[in-house]
């Protein structure tokens, strides 16, 4: 069995490296000593059984979950220690498994509200009144409406996130988490409880963005999507990474077919 | 010295009294995930059922029965009529300690012109003074702690032995997988409020009879202690709130012993900050006041 | 209607309306549930009452209370105001940072019965329960307060004062920084993952809250002039909520409008059922004023059954240029 670190491309510094990762509950190791390389300007699948940890991996690589042990080390930097809301804003952001818009704001309020450097967006900004934050607002709106139209959204701009479809939210939700202007996104199992027709749109995006040299880190359960979309692909079950490397090359190891991909 | 060993006696009695009333109050919100702010006002109803049936000539044991009939069907019907339909609409669990605060409120005042705001007590021969050492407690306050330690076993028994009680534990832990597993969750959450509504309602009457006299405003010093034991013996945890009520009932004795009486309470509200500050899940939660609210 | 009651009225539907801004910002934009609210009132009374009174040996030492240092209008206000938003601090450093929301909720309620029964047992701090006397009104130095005239005054003040909460609070509502407060109410873990820092956020709208609740109270203990803990009993915060809850949870004009339809508007049919004898001797002792507690409770119940979103709902945000919705 090779470590990921192995196989990870030399050429390039992968855009976030996670060592012996270890998360612990009460007891029970969802995480146990993950080791992780997520090249940069690809998109990294990772895949598993039910229960194998790989949505406990991203909560813990975004910081939403604190690690048990283990050094996150994004962009040449060390975030180990670092709150979920700092990373996000260093351009380290996450999506969500289960809908995670905020309902009672507007689809474009939800991606507005994501956006750094608004000046309106601290309390003494926000005291100094509309002219002073202004600018920031129009340039963001604008900003924001680009993204709605190049996801197909713009009718839908002052509709209240709560009453979008399933496929709308999720649609909501990377738009939102691409305000930040992130330099690594993780995704957790985007296709899920998504139209099929939605699901092909949302495959051409995330191909468009891996395009523009984005970095994308994916949870997903559809083993033909993963085959599509990624270029690499971390096998985890039971809490550690058990193989890495092209779908393909994957198939051909007896241990990871067994474990998981035909059972 | 002395002073302190009585105080411990005391003691004995006081943490007996929470702990039925804080296993109640942290079973419900354990199973039902519910934070029910009437539970004070539930007591105090409940030993005022007791006080008029002690005044019609009943004795007060009687009246603990009755008392404890009183708040599981009070608790029952609450839950029935009110927050049940409001869970079922999606309520969030900020919305639910709002709508129990103002039940609360409702109840507290739907009382107050019926018992009126002076203070009572039962009509009751508290018998004769036993005595062991510098300790020096009344017949009936040895039979309060008698009553905790059985009903305690009993909750034990409960929900270590009973299918109804593997089936509350089940129904806490994930409400939706014990449905799927064929659990009648709805019976069981039926049964953990007449249940809970009866150690509640016991608790009442209890409390009540343990203080020389009581009054309508005891209802928010009851669910401040309440509260106290049962956060810092981890919220939801029955074993939990035993030993919560062991701390805060010695702990609130010992320091009226040394300072003052009137000071229960906040010594029980400087015990709840500390374990906020320092431990916010509690002696024993697995899932506490950390856990995100679902 | 006489200049007596008018100036009343309107001098207390201030107090409620600046209150009402106060805690929608924190309930209604932030969902911080703070249910000592009415105890950051009452610590900006206190504060403002001993700022502005002599030192309590004067007038025969009959009450007793801390400090006494006779400072001008308008220090006692701001006195008042500065000691809410202190106190916000190590409030929300305890309950804000760790604990889930509902445990927030219920946090604040101990504290603010804890509070109140601390007060009313310390005979010494704060006057205990008889609490303090004799609070001399603003400017009294000056103008005769007994005059119509000081009276007027005192509702421009207030006045004044509720048109400085309005704009503090219209400003923070429809602001990219209210939006991140509306976002962290709605979900805080998302907000997080979007960079937001919810303890930040909630600290620093405890502590404007805080500020806001504290001067109110310094408003209100000028005018009448004594303040003690049965004024500042937890249920008070109750009828705030119900008067943002029946107003709209998030939107300020229904902050007003709630402040004027439930605190004020208990206030004056208590007013009026006193003045009809034959409603108030009804019943036992104290039926009419439990009743009005009863309805209050209805009143809550019944919006968050019936119209969660209250008379004002919070306002959809459209912004210039947006396409028109396809249903209208």
């Amino acid at each position: 069995m090779l470590a990921a670190t192995e196989l990870a491309p030399a050429a390039e510094r992968p855009m976030l490296v996670a060592s012996d990762i270890h998360r612990h509950f009460e007891g029970l190791h969802a995480v146990d000593g993950t080791s992780i390389d997520v090249p940069a300007g690809k998109i990294t699948g990772l895949i598993g059984p039910n229960g194998a940890g790989k949505s406990t991996l991203l909560a813990v690589l975004a910081g939403t979950l604190p690690a048990t042990s283990g050094t996150i080390v994004f962009d040449g930097e060390d975030v180990t220690s670092s709150p979920a809301y700092k990373r996000a804003r260093h351009g380290l952001v996450r999506t969500f498994q289960l809908p995670s818009e905020f309902a009672r704001l507007t689809v474009l309020e939800n991606l507005l509200v994501a956006a750094p450097k608004n000046r309106g967006d601290t309390l003494l900004g926000a005291l100094r009144g509309r002219s002073y934050w202004i600018e920031d607002e129009r340039r963001l709106v604008q900003q924001a409406r680009a993204l709605l139209k190049r996801f197909g959204m713009s009718a839908k701009e002052s509709e209240y996130a709560g009453t979008m479809s399933g496929g709308q939210k999720r649609l909501i939700e990377i738009m939102r988490a691409l305000m930040l202007g992130p330099r690594l996104l993780l995704l957790d199992e985007p296709m899920s409880g998504v139209h099929p027709k939605i699901v092909l749109e949302i495959q051409h995006y995330l191909e468009d963005l891996r395009a523009e040299g984005l970095t994308i880190l994916m949870v997903e359960h559809e083993l033909h999507m993963v085959e599509r979309l990624c270029d690499t692909v971390v096998v985890m079950a039971q809490g550690k990474v058990i193989g890495s490397g092209t779908m393909s090359s994957l198939r051909r190891q007896r241990e990871i077919v067994d474990a998981y991909l035909v059972g | 010295m002395d002073l302190f060993v009585a105080a411990f006696g005391f003691g004995l009695v006081s943490m007996s009294v929470i702990a039925i009333a804080a296993v109640g109050f942290t079973m419900q919100f354990g199973i039902t995930n519910m934070i029910n702010l009437a539970y004070g006002e539930v007591m105090i109803s409940s030993a005022y059922v007791a006080y008029y049936l002690n005044r019609a000539g009943f004795t007060i044991w009687f009246g603990m029965v009755a008392g404890a009939l009183f708040g599981a069907v009070f608790s029952f019907l609450l839950n029935r009529i009110l927050y049940a339909p409001f869970l079922r609409k999606g309520t969030s669990h900020l919305g639910m300690v709002i709508v129990s605060l103002a039940v609360s409120l409702m109840i507290a005042n739907l009382l107050l012109p019926i018992v009126g705001y002076f203070p009572v007590s039962y009509q009751e021969d508290p018998g004769r003074l036993i005595r062991w050492g510098s300790i020096a407690l009344t017949r009936d306050q040895f039979i309060i702690i008698g009553i905790a330690v059985v009903l305690m076993l009993a909750i034990h028994a409960l929900l270590t032995y009973t299918r109804l009680g593997k089936a509350m534990r089940a129904t806490a832990a994930n409400p939706t997988l014990a449905r799927n597993c064929g659990i009648p969750t709805q019976r069981v959450i039926d049964a953990v409020w007449l249940i809970t509504g009866a150690l509640c309602g016991l608790a009442g009457v209890v409390a009540a009879l343990d203080s020389d006299s009581f009054a309508i405003a005891n209802g928010a010093t009851f669910l401040i202690t309440v509260l106290a034991a049962a956060v810092l013996g981890g919220a939801g945890q029955p074993y939990g709130a035993m030993i919560g009520a062991v701390l805060i009932g010695m702990i609130t004795e010992l320091s009226a012993a040394a300072w003052s009486p009137q000071y229960k309470e906040v010594v029980a509200f400087g015990i709840l900050v500390l374990v906020m500050v320092l431990r916010p899940q509690g002696l024993l939660a697995k899932r506490g006041a950390l856990a995100a609210a679902g | 209607m006489n200049t007596y009651y008018a100036v009343n009225l309107l001098v207390y539907a201030g107090v409620d309306i600046i209150a009402c801004l106060a805690l929608n910002l924190q309930f209604g934009v932030s969902g911080i549930v703070n249910f000592s609210f009415i105890v950051f009132q009452a610590v900006g009374a206190y504060a403002a009452a001993v700022l502005s009174m002599p030192p309590d040996t004067a007038n025969g030492g009959f009450q007793h209370y801390i400090g006494g240092y006779e400072l001008p209008f308008p220090i006692p206000w701001l006195g008042g105001a500065i000691a809410g938003g202190l106190l916000a601090i190590p409030v929300g450093f305890v309950v804000l940072r760790k604990l889930r929301s509902d445990y927030q909720a219920i946090a604040l309620l101990v504290l603010s019965v804890i509070a109140n029964a601390v007060i009313t047992n310390a005979d010494k701090f704060l006057g205990g329960a008889a609490g303090i006397a004799l609070v001399p009104p603003p400017l009294s130095d000056r103008i005769d307060p007994n005059t119509e005239s000081y009276q007027y005054l005192y509702v421009g003040i207030t006045a004044v004062c509720v048109v400085i909460a309005l704009v503090v609070a219209n400003r923070i509502v429809n602001s990219p920084y209210g939006r991140s407060l509306r976002a962290m109410r709605e979900r805080e873990l998302a907000a997080t993952a979007i960079g937001k820092n919810p303890v930040q956020l909630k600290m620093t709208i405890f502590i404007v809250g805080g500020l806001i609740a504290g001067l109110s109270g310094g408003i209100l203990v000028g005018f009448i002039q004594v303040w003690a803990p049965s004024v500042w009993l937890y249920p008070e915060t109750i009828i705030l909520f119900a008067a943002i809850i029946v107003g709209g949870r998030g939107n300020n004009i229904g902050a007003i409008l709630g402040a004027l339809l439930v605190p004020v508007g208990f206030e004056e049919i208590t007013r009026f059922l006193n003045n009809s004898p034959s409603i108030a001797n009804l019943g036992p002792p104290g039926l009419i004023p439990a009743l009005q507690w009863v309805a209050i409770g209805l009143l809550i119940i019944g919006f968050l059954w019936f119209r969660p979103e209250g008379v004002r709902p919070e306002s959809r945000r459209v912004f210039e240029g947006a396409p028109v919705r396809e249903d209208r």
